[in-house]
């Protein structure tokens, strides 16, 4: 069929998926994690912080759905991503529940 | 390790092009012709004409709403500019009174502030809304639909960056009659001329919705949305009439204030709170062609007094740039010369994406197990290529032509006007999906170059504003309207002679001519 002889050698129908599956759902919440944290990191007026990190959102979750399909392991991309989502959520969490917000 | 890098970013850019190519192709063809909403809504208006001066346009716009709408809670207005020959007026009545027909809280106005009886249309707007909004569903599901189509724009853009060996070699590299070779070169021509215009325009069409699509930034730092959006434009709270009326002060003189304060620029929009009460205010936003920002500055005046009470605080950095970006996307600051630039960068990436999905056809049918009979993935693909492409063209062709020959006062005349461009595409589709494929491509290109070739001529039965009658007249708009639909014709006529001689063909015919030349040696 069309679609194997255009997938790169060694692909599985599974390893499409799981690269699909973090390149979009899984991506979208990493993404809006980590514009959170951005929006409460950067040294501007809050309202300047969130936009910058809103624009800067969508280059970020380009190049992670990239990533999702040109790294080699699967399950090093998932356990990244999985890591980084912990790492970001929690410093999210902590940041909101002693600052608060607006 | 470098090559499997391009190989896989060439498999991501195949799907993720060809998953809502037919979506991107009628966002990047509509959003294309949107470039010049102001002026397909004037040709599809072929009553108005004339060049209303804004100052006085405005102050009969307040004149009409005195008497119309005395008692609403708002007016808006926009005055005629340099593109648009009409005033644009919207008012929202007091208390929540369940919303009538548009008719009832809206009305399109000349350059004396009388409502213009002119046949009733959407004109370029709906081509504008319908790039974003879809039609016939609703709009939030259509926006969503419309982000995710642009996010996989994006990556197909920077994936066929990478995929792509020679990017500067392929630069003027258009071989024709080639088949596979010169889809692929028309691809990339379009593709790599227009890169940097592509790259922007998906980015900034992203930040267009970016508080929808990408809530959390703002979530972070923000409670409610409401007081972000309330940190942002300072929005004044609603006050309530006091009952005591006092007549409102000449708009005119406000306008000029606020074009002073402005260096000259003109005033684009002005919004009038309890117009007729001692509480009345008057805020004023420049006008949108005179600067790059899509959101201008805005001034508030007292209405009585026409005394200074607000304007707007500047920017940060972030929310300028955000500003910049979306009227880079809108394009409303271009003069004549890079109007047309963004008009023809808009087909480039029209091309680009319709070269796309027809490449995926013709890269597929030669591996095809048996290329008579195609597995049904591939028919599906190319009979949707034909609806998507020439199914669109015949569309707009279609809209075109039912502005001019439905009766003036039909009953819903501008939603049948809408209606008769989605008869013709999914027309099309039906007849794509029943015909054999290459016999459907001919057809339907065929049918959308007789439509396209069609809208001068009906133009010139039903209107005394012909082709010659504008040229002698000077009348540009016109002139550039019918020869774009000629353009467009010839376009898709080509397209079809194209498809009726295939490659096939072609070859066969070198093969048998090399053939009889070795005979003959």
């Amino acid at each position: 069929m069309a679609t194997k002889a255009s997938r790169p050698r060694g692909v599985s129908r599974w390893n499409v998926a799981a690269r699909a599956l973090a390149a979009i759902p899984a991506n979208y919440v990493l993404t809006s994690l980590g514009i959170a944290c951005l929006a409460r990191l950067l040294p501007m007026r809050p309202e300047e912080a969130s936009v910058a990190a809103t624009l800067a959102s969508f280059a970020l979750f380009a190049v992670l759905a990239l990533a999702a399909f040109a790294v080699r392991s699967v399950a090093r991309l998932w356990l990244a991503m999985i890591g980084a989502g912990i790492l970001l959520g929690g410093g999210l969490w902590i940041s909101i529940a002693t600052g608060g917000r607006l | 390790m470098k090559e499997s890098l391009r190989q896989s970013m060439a498999w991501l850019h195949t799907w993720t092009g060809l998953l809502l190519g037919w979506l991107l192709f009628a966002m990047f063809a509509t959003g294309t012709a949107a470039y010049f909403q102001d002026e397909i809504t004037r040709w599809m208006q072929p009553e108005v004409a004339g060049r209303p001066d804004p100052v006085v346009a405005t102050e009969g716009a307040v004149r009409f709403l005195q008497t119309t709408a005395p008692d609403a809670k708002r007016w808006f207005i926009t005055p005629p500019n340099s593109r648009s020959a009409t005033t644009q007026v919207f008012w929202q009545p007091e208390g929540d009174r369940p919303r009538g027909s548009r008719r009832d809280t809206s009305a399109t106005l000349d350059g004396q502030g009388h409502r213009i009886e002119a046949r009733e249309t959407r004109g370029g707007t709906f081509l504008y809304r319908f790039h974003f909004d879809l039609h016939y569903l609703p709009v939030i599901w259509a926006r969503y639909m419309v982000g995710i189509a642009a996010m996989f724009m994006l990556i197909a853009i920077l994936s066929g960056v990478i995929t792509h060996k020679k990017i500067f070699a392929d630069f003027f590299m258009l071989r024709f009659g080639k088949g596979q070779r010169s889809w692929l070169d028309a691809h990339n021509v379009t593709a790599v001329l227009a890169l940097p215009f592509h790259l922007m325009i998906t980015f900034t069409g992203l930040v267009t919705l970016a508080t929808l699509y990408m809530p959390w930034g703002i979530a972070a730092n923000y409670a409610s949305p409401d007081s972000f959006f309330e940190a942002v434009f300072a929005r004044s709270d609603e006050v309530e009439r006091s009952g005591k009326a006092a007549p409102l002060a000449p708009v005119g003189a406000m306008m000029r204030t606020a074009s002073a304060e402005w260096h000259g620029a003109g005033v684009g929009f002005l919004s009038v709170s309890n117009p007729g009460d001692a509480t009345a205010t008057v805020s004023l936003t420049r006008a949108p062609e005179d600067a790059i920002g899509s959101r201008g500055p805005a001034l508030t005046l007292d209405g009585t007094t026409g005394r200074r009470l607000d304007a707007s605080v500047s920017k940060g950095a972030a929310l300028e740039t955000e500003s910049v970006m979306i009227g880079l996307h809108a394009g409303r600051f271009a003069e004549w010369g890079l109007r047309w630039l963004y008009f023809l960068s808009g087909v480039g990436g029209t091309i680009m994406v319709g070269s796309g999905l027809v490449l995926w056809t013709v890269k597929r049918r030669t591996r095809l197990p048996d290329p008579e009979r195609p597995h049904f993935g591939f028919r599906l693909v190319e009979r949707l290529n034909v609806a998507a492409i020439a199914g669109l063209g015949a569309g707009l062709a279609s809209y075109f032509l039912a502005n001019r020959l439905l009766p003036l006062r039909m009953e819903a005349r501008a939603d049948w006007e809408v209606h008769s461009l989605f008869i013709a595409w999914v027309a099309v589709l039906i007849w794509a999906l029943v015909r054999p494929a290459q016999r459907a491509w001919i057809e339907a290109l065929a049918l959308a170059a007789l439509l396209f070739a069609a809208v001068p001529f009906v133009n010139a039965l039903t209107t005394p504003r012909n082709l010659f009658a504008s040229l002698v007249a000077g009348d540009w708009l016109f002139v550039a309207f019918d020869a774009v639909m000629l353009l467009l014709a010839a376009g898709f006529g080509w397209a079809a002679r194209k498809a009726a001689r295939p490659r096939s063909a072609r070859v066969k015919r070198r093969a048998s001519q090399a053939q009889e030349t070795v005979v003959a040696a």
